[in-house]
């Protein structure tokens, strides 16, 4: 279980000093074990903000976050965080840096050489083992730093638009092959995404956020039947599954409508 | 009338275009293939040419300019009776253990430099002045402390190497990707860790580079330490044969100097592209 309590974040801002940039104010949130919750929001409202302060790669200015108990202080081998910019290593080869996060792990070598190839595999990436990232597509790239995070059978998977970079084929492959890796080995999942269908789809929970500064609109628990990798066209166009999105796309405009109206106001004027 | 004109000033920017596909002459067609090695040979023709027609004719003295003739002479004779050898090894040695000393001095310095703020704060004052001043300056100096043999000069060398390894070094440290960093981190990475699988790699292509810089200012440097007090090696050839005016024996020296300035760059730039394909294969052209 992830408890998430007051946390409030702010950056110094680069263009005053005296003045802080708010990015995350007041969140409370409690995530199951075993649950699969994904962040929706306005862009820059501070999702990813909130996902390195979960894994502990940033200290939170206000509040704290709990795992299974302890205050999280610092990153843990039973967490994995697949990130937005993809961050692979340019020096290694895709089977490399699938490797990477079990080596420094202390894998030894040749079960982490399996745990890589077995994931790679699940990802659609056989046979580019020997490419290096420069030699990659985006959505391949991506595709491997959402392998380098599950070759380490994290409990908690932290994903930060792990499937953004990928065409829309393959997202819906992507995604129903996530569902199914997940049926096989649960996890705890936090989920980033800016695609509402895709929230929809996957989790359990929604958490919606508003814009910037980045607190918690509303929480929505998605009761579609699972497994849903089986006949996911069915679901994707229930009565329900259309309901909810209208309902978090109606909330995701407003949100943006406020937002560009604060931008664009004072330079018309 | 115009017509004809404008269809055939049609035709000349379809050749120019397409090379390719232009028929005529067979001449034409290699000039279309190889106008940069032909305009270069050519070029060298005419200055070689020129060069030993100046000196046949009587209008230059060979004694200041030498000739390309009396040059390849030269050249031969030297590596035919073998003469030549014990310099090329006596310079090699200099700018060998120069080089070597460079590298395993600089690469460890610039590291601790880009990650230990003390250091950094200890040391940059007195890099940037060694690195703003000419390394040539030194040498009496360091003949007065290391004596006119073999130890002075390869100070020198190693002066003018180690200071450009350290910055090159330095900024590689420096240039490191935070996020890839904070990847290792998130993957619960130890500081040594980060340090060998993320930094190091990471600052691998500036120290190649650096190191190629390196090569360039040691093969001045120990043509100069080679001028004083020496009895061996390029430098101390170029400086005699000039004393005896003999302008082709200078030559071949500056020619050898050329030429293992050529090889070992093209070297080095081979294993840069061998060990960092990442950099080297997006920004080739
Ligand atoms: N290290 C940092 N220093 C200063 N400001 C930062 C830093 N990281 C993020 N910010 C700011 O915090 C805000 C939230 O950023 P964050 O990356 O969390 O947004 P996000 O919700 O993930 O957006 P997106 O959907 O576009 O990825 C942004 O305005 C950003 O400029
Ligand atoms: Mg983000």
């Amino acid at each position: 279980m992830i408890e998430i309590l007051g946390l409030s974040h702010q950056f110094t801002r680069q263009d005053s000093a005296d003045e802080n940039l708010v990015v995350l104010d007041n969140i409370s949130l409690t995530i199951e074990k075993g649950s699969f919750v994904s962040f929706v929001g306005p862009s820059g409202c501070g999702k990813t903000t909130l996902l390195r302060i979960i894994h502990g790669l940033i200290k939170p200015k206000v509040g704290k976050v709990l795992i299974e108990g302890e205050t999280v202080c610092g990153p843990s081998a039973n967490r994995a965080m697949v990130f937005q910019e993809f961050n692979l290593l340019p020096w290694r080869t895709v089977l490399k840096n699938i490797e990477f996060g079990l080596e420094l792990q202390g894998t030894d070598r040749s079960a982490r050489r399996q745990a890589a190839l077995d994931v790679l595999k699940r990802v659609g990436l056989g046979g580019f083992e020997r490419y290096y990232p420069h030699q990659l597509s985006g959505g391949m790239k991506q595709r491997v730093g959402l392998a380098r995070a599950l070759s380490t059978s994290p409990t908690y998977l932290f994903m930060d638009e792990p499937l953004g970079a990928l065409d829309p084929q393959i997202r819906e492959l992507m995604q129903t092959e996530l569902l199914k890796l997940l049926d096989a080995h649960r996890k705890t999942v936090v989920f980033v995404t800016h695609s509402v269908d895709e929230a929809i789809f996957l989790s359990d929970r929604i958490v919606v956020f508003s814009a910037r500064p980045g607190r918690i609109l509303t929480h929505i628990d998605i009761e579609l039947p699972r497994p849903r990798w089986k006949d996911d066209e069915k679901i994707k166009s229930s009565e329900k599954f259309v309901t909810y999105r209208q309902h978090i796309w109606h909330l995701l405009k407003h949100e943006l409508q406020s937002e560009l109206q604060l931008q664009t106001m004072p330079k018309l004027a | 009338m115009a017509e004809t004109q404008s269809v055939k000033a049609f035709e000349r920017t379809e050749r120019a275009v397409v090379p390719e596909a232009e028929e005529g002459s067979p001449f034409r067609k290699i000039w279309n293939r190889h106008s940069t090695a032909i305009t270069r040979i050519i070029a060298a023709i005419l200055f070689f040419g020129g060069w030993e027609w100046a000196v046949r004719s009587g209008s230059v003295n060979p004694l200041f300019i030498s000739s390309p003739t009396m040059i390849s002479i030269r050249l031969f004779e030297v590596f035919a009776d073998g003469s030549i050898w014990s310099h090329i090894r006596a310079s090699g040695e200099i700018a060998g253990l120069g080089f070597v000393l460079s590298v395993v001095v600089g690469v460890p310095l610039g590291m601790l430099m880009g990650r230990v703020k003390l250091v950094r704060d200890t040391l940059e004052p007195l890099i940037m002045a060694k690195y703003s001043s000419p390394t040539v300056a030194f040498l009496p100096l360091l003949i007065i402390w290391f004596g006119i043999g073999i130890l002075s000069k390869i100070v020198l060398v190693f002066l003018g190497g180690v200071i450009v390894m350290i910055i090159n070094t330095e900024a590689g440290v420096a240039n490191v990707d935070r996020q890839l960093v904070e990847t290792a981190k998130s993957f619960t990475a130890s500081e040594y860790q980060i340090l060998s699988k993320v930094v190091i790699p990471s600052a691998v292509p500036f120290i190649l580079t650096g190191m190629r810089l390196a090569v360039g200012r040691i093969l001045i440097l120990v043509v100069v330490a080679e001028l004083y007090g020496s009895s061996a090696g390029l430098g101390y050839i170029i400086f005699q044969a000039s004393a005896n005016y003999d302008t082709a024996m200078v030559f071949v020296g500056v020619i050898i100097l050329a030429a293992a300035g050529v090889v070992l760059n093209a070297l080095l730039r081979a294993m840069e592209i061998r060990l960092t394909p990442w950099t080297t294969t997006l920004a080739k052209w």
